[in-house]
C-alpha cells in the first residue's frame, strides 16, 4: 500500500517508512536564504530565481500549544486533541506545524525531528499522510549525540 | 502623511449578535441608516462609497449598497481580513482629504454565522496541509511564547479578559454584556481551547454591521455647529515586511514587529505620540494579544505590559483605557465591520457621549487592527 501526502508540494513521502521526511523548501540564487515552503522570487533580496532544496527534517521548538479540538473538525481523523508548534529549522525558515505528544511532552528549546502520520485510508487504498513534529528522543536522551 | 480636512459626520451599526433571520444586505441597510441619520443627510449627498465584508461572495458590497438607494456613486469593495472595517475608513477618509469627495462612506457587514454554517469546507474542514490550526491555536502559540520569554501567567490573560467583558456590560450595543462582575477565576475556569487560552479568551462568532460617514471639516462644522468634531489624523496600513525567520505556511499572528512600524508610522505621521492618547481599541480576538499591543503600540516598554495591567492603567478610569466598548472580546467581531464599530466608539467617547464608560475629557483615540496575520491598522482621532 502507498503512501500519498495529503497536499502534494511540502514535503517528500520516502518509500521506506523508517526514513525521516524531509521539507520541499527553496535556497535564493543570489543571497543565499532558505525558504518553506517553495517560492520563486526571494523574499529577502527579491532576486527571481530559487532553487528547490529538502529542508530538516531536524529543528528547535520555538512555541507550542496544545489544541482541545477535534483536528479537521472530526471529518478525517478520530483525534480529539493534538498539538501545534512552529518549529526553527537549522537553515532558516520557522515551520508552523502539528505535533507528537502531549502537553507533557514539549519544552520550548527543544530538538525535534519531522515524521508523517496517517490520517485515514483514501478511495485507491493509499494511506494519506500529513507532515508532524515530534520531540527527537535519542537527542534528548544523548546530549549532542548522533542525528539522521 | 497627516490627513488634513476630514472629519467623521455620522455613526450607525446594528449591535453585534447572531442574526439568522436578517440577511447581511439588511443589516448594513440598517447599519448604514443610521449612520447617515446621524450625519442628518441622505445617501443623495454621499459621493463615494467604500463596502467591507470578508464573506466570500463576489459583488455583494454592491448589492447591498442598493438597499440604501441607487444614486450612481462609485462603490468599491474592501477586504483586508479582520482590519477590512478600518480600511474601509481609511479610504473614505483619504477620499474626503483629497478632496475628490466631500462626503464619503465606509460600510461593512458580515455574517460570521453563516460562514460557520455554509462553509465547512474553510478552517479546521479543509483537507489542506495549512488548515489544521484554528485562530485559537496560533494566537495560544503566541502566549506561550510570551509565558516563557517574560514569566506572564494565564491569570494576566484572564484579567484581560474578565476587563473587557467588564467593559461590554457599560455598552448597549456590545454583543455580551454580563450580568455580573466576570472575574478572574470565571474566565480561567472556562473550557479550555489552547493552552493556555480558554473560551471566555476569545471573541464570539456574530453578525453585524456598522457604518461611518466622513465629511470634508468644513461641512461637518457648517452642518453640525452644535457638536464636537472628530477628526481622523492619521491611518497606517502596512503588510508584512519580511524577516529571517518568517513564517509562511499556515494561518498565522503575523510578525510581532509590524503593530510597532505601523504604530510609529501612525504617530509619526500625525506628529502624536502614546502619552497623547486617552483611549485605545485594539485587535483582542484573543486576550493575549491585548497585553503585547501594550508595548508594541508604544504604552510600555516591551516585558511592561503586566505591570501596566496590574495597576489597571488600561481599564475604565485607568491612565489608557483599552476596549472600553469591550473589544472583540466582549461588543463581537463580525470581520469586516469589526474596524467600523472601532470608529463608533472613539467618535462616541472622543463626542463625550459615552454614559456609564465615557472617558473623561477624551480628547484624542487609537484603533488597531490586524488581518489575517499579514496586514495591520493604526489609526488616530481627535477632537479640538
Ligand atoms: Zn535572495
Amino acid at each position: 500500500m502507498a503512501r500519498v501526502a495529503i497536499e502534494e508540494g511540502y514535503f517528500t513521502v520516502p518509500d521506506d517508512p523508517a526514513e525521516a521526511p524531509r521539507l520541499l523548501g527553496s535556497r535564493c540564487g543570489a543571497c543565499g536564504e532558505h525558504f518553506f515552503p517553495r517560492r520563486q522570487v526571494c523574499a529577502r533580496c527579491l532576486h527571481d530565481g530559487c532553487d528547490d532544496v529538502e529542508l530538516g527534517p531536524t529543528g528547535r521548538l520555538w512555541t507550542w500549544t496544545y489544541v482541545h479540538v477535534p483536528l479537521f473538525a472530526k471529518k478525517n481523523a478520530k483525534v480529539s486533541a493534538y498539538g501545534v508548534g512552529q518549529v526553527d529549522l537549522p537553515e532558516g525558515p520557522r515551520v508552523q506545524a502539528l505535533l507528537v505528544g502531549g502537553p507533557d511532552d514539549f519544552e520550548i528549546g527543544m530538538e525535534m525531528v519531522l515524521d508523517l502520520e496517517t490520517l485515514r485510508t483514501d478511495d485507491d487504498g493509499n494511506d494519506v499522510v500529513i507532515m508532524r513534529f515530534s520531540p527527537h528522543r535519542a537527542a534528548g536522551a544523548h546530549e549532542g549525540g548522533e542525528r539522521p | 502623511m497627516r490627513i488634513e480636512g476630514a472629519a467623521v459626520a455620522g455613526i450607525g451599526m446594528v449591535r453585534f449578535d447572531r442574526y439568522p433571520d436578517r440577511s447581511g444586505a439588511h443589516l448594513a441597510r440598517d447599519a448604514g441608516l443610521l449612520a447617515l441619520r446621524d450625519a442628518g443627510i441622505t445617501l443623495a449627498e454621499v459621493d463615494e462609497a467604500f463596502v467591507g465584508y470578508i464573506q466570500p461572495a463576489a459583488m455583494i458590497g454592491i448589492k447591498a449598497m442598493k438597499e440604501l438607494g441607487l444614486t450612481g456613486l462609485p462603490v468599491t469593495h474592501i477586504e483586508n481580513a479582520s482590519a477590512t472595517g478600518l480600511v474601509a475608513f481609511r479610504e473614505a477618509a483619504w477620499a474626503v482629504a483629497s478632496g475628490r469627495a466631500e462626503v464619503a462612506m465606509a460600510i461593512a457587514f458580515d455574517k460570521m454565522t453563516d460562514m460557520a454554517r455554509n462553509a465547512p469546507s474553510r478552517g479546521t474542514g479543509r483537507d489542506q496541509l495549512d488548515s489544521t490550526i484554528l485562530p485559537a491555536a496560533y494566537f495560544a502559540l503566541w502566549a506561550q511564547r510570551r509565558m516563557h520569554d517574560h514569566g506572564t501567567r494565564p491569570e494576566h490573560f484572564a484579567a484581560i479578559a474578565a476587563k473587557n467583558w467588564n467593559h461590554g456590560a457599560l455598552n448597549p450595543l456590545s454583543h455580551r454584556r454580563p450580568d455580573h462582575t466576570v472575574t478572574v477565576e470565571e474566565v480561567l475556569a472556562s473550557q479550555l481551547v489552547a493552552e493556555p487560552l480558554t473560551a471566555m479568551m476569545a471573541c464570539p462568532a456574530d453578525d453585524g454591521a456598522a457604518c461611518a460617514i466622513v465629511a470634508s471639516t468644513d461641512w461637518v462644522r457648517r452642518h453640525q455647529p452644535d457638536r464636537r468634531v472628530v477628526r481622523p489624523v492619521a491611518s497606517a496600513l502596512q503588510s508584512e515586511a519580511y524577516s529571517p525567520g518568517h513564517t509562511f505556511l499556515g494561518p498565522v499572528v503575523g510578525p510581532a514587529t509590524m503593530t510597532r512600524t505601523t504604530a510609529l508610522q501612525a504617530y509619526e505621521e500625525a506628529g502624536l505620540g502614546p502619552d497623547d492618547m486617552d483611549l485605545a481599541l485594539c485587535h483582542d480576538a484573543f486576550a493575549n494579544e491585548e497585553l503585547e499591543y501594550y508595548e508594541l503600540l508604544g504604552f510600555c516598554g516591551e516585558g511592561e505590559g503586566e505591570r501596566l495591567l496590574d495597576a489597571g492603567d488600561t481599564a475604565l478610569g485607568g491612565r489608557i483605557p483599552f476596549n472600553t466598548d469591550g473589544g472583540l472580546i466582549a461588543r463581537g467581531h463580525p470581520g469586516g465591520p469589526t474596524g467600523l464599530a472601532m470608529v463608533h466608539e472613539v467618535v462616541t467617547q472622543l463626542r463625550g457621549e459615552a454614559g456609564d464608560r465615557q472617558v473623561h475629557g477624551a480628547r484624542r483615540g487609537l484603533a488597531h487592527l490586524v488581518g489575517g496575520g499579514s496586514v495591520c491598522t493604526v489609526n488616530l482621532f481627535e477632537t479640538d
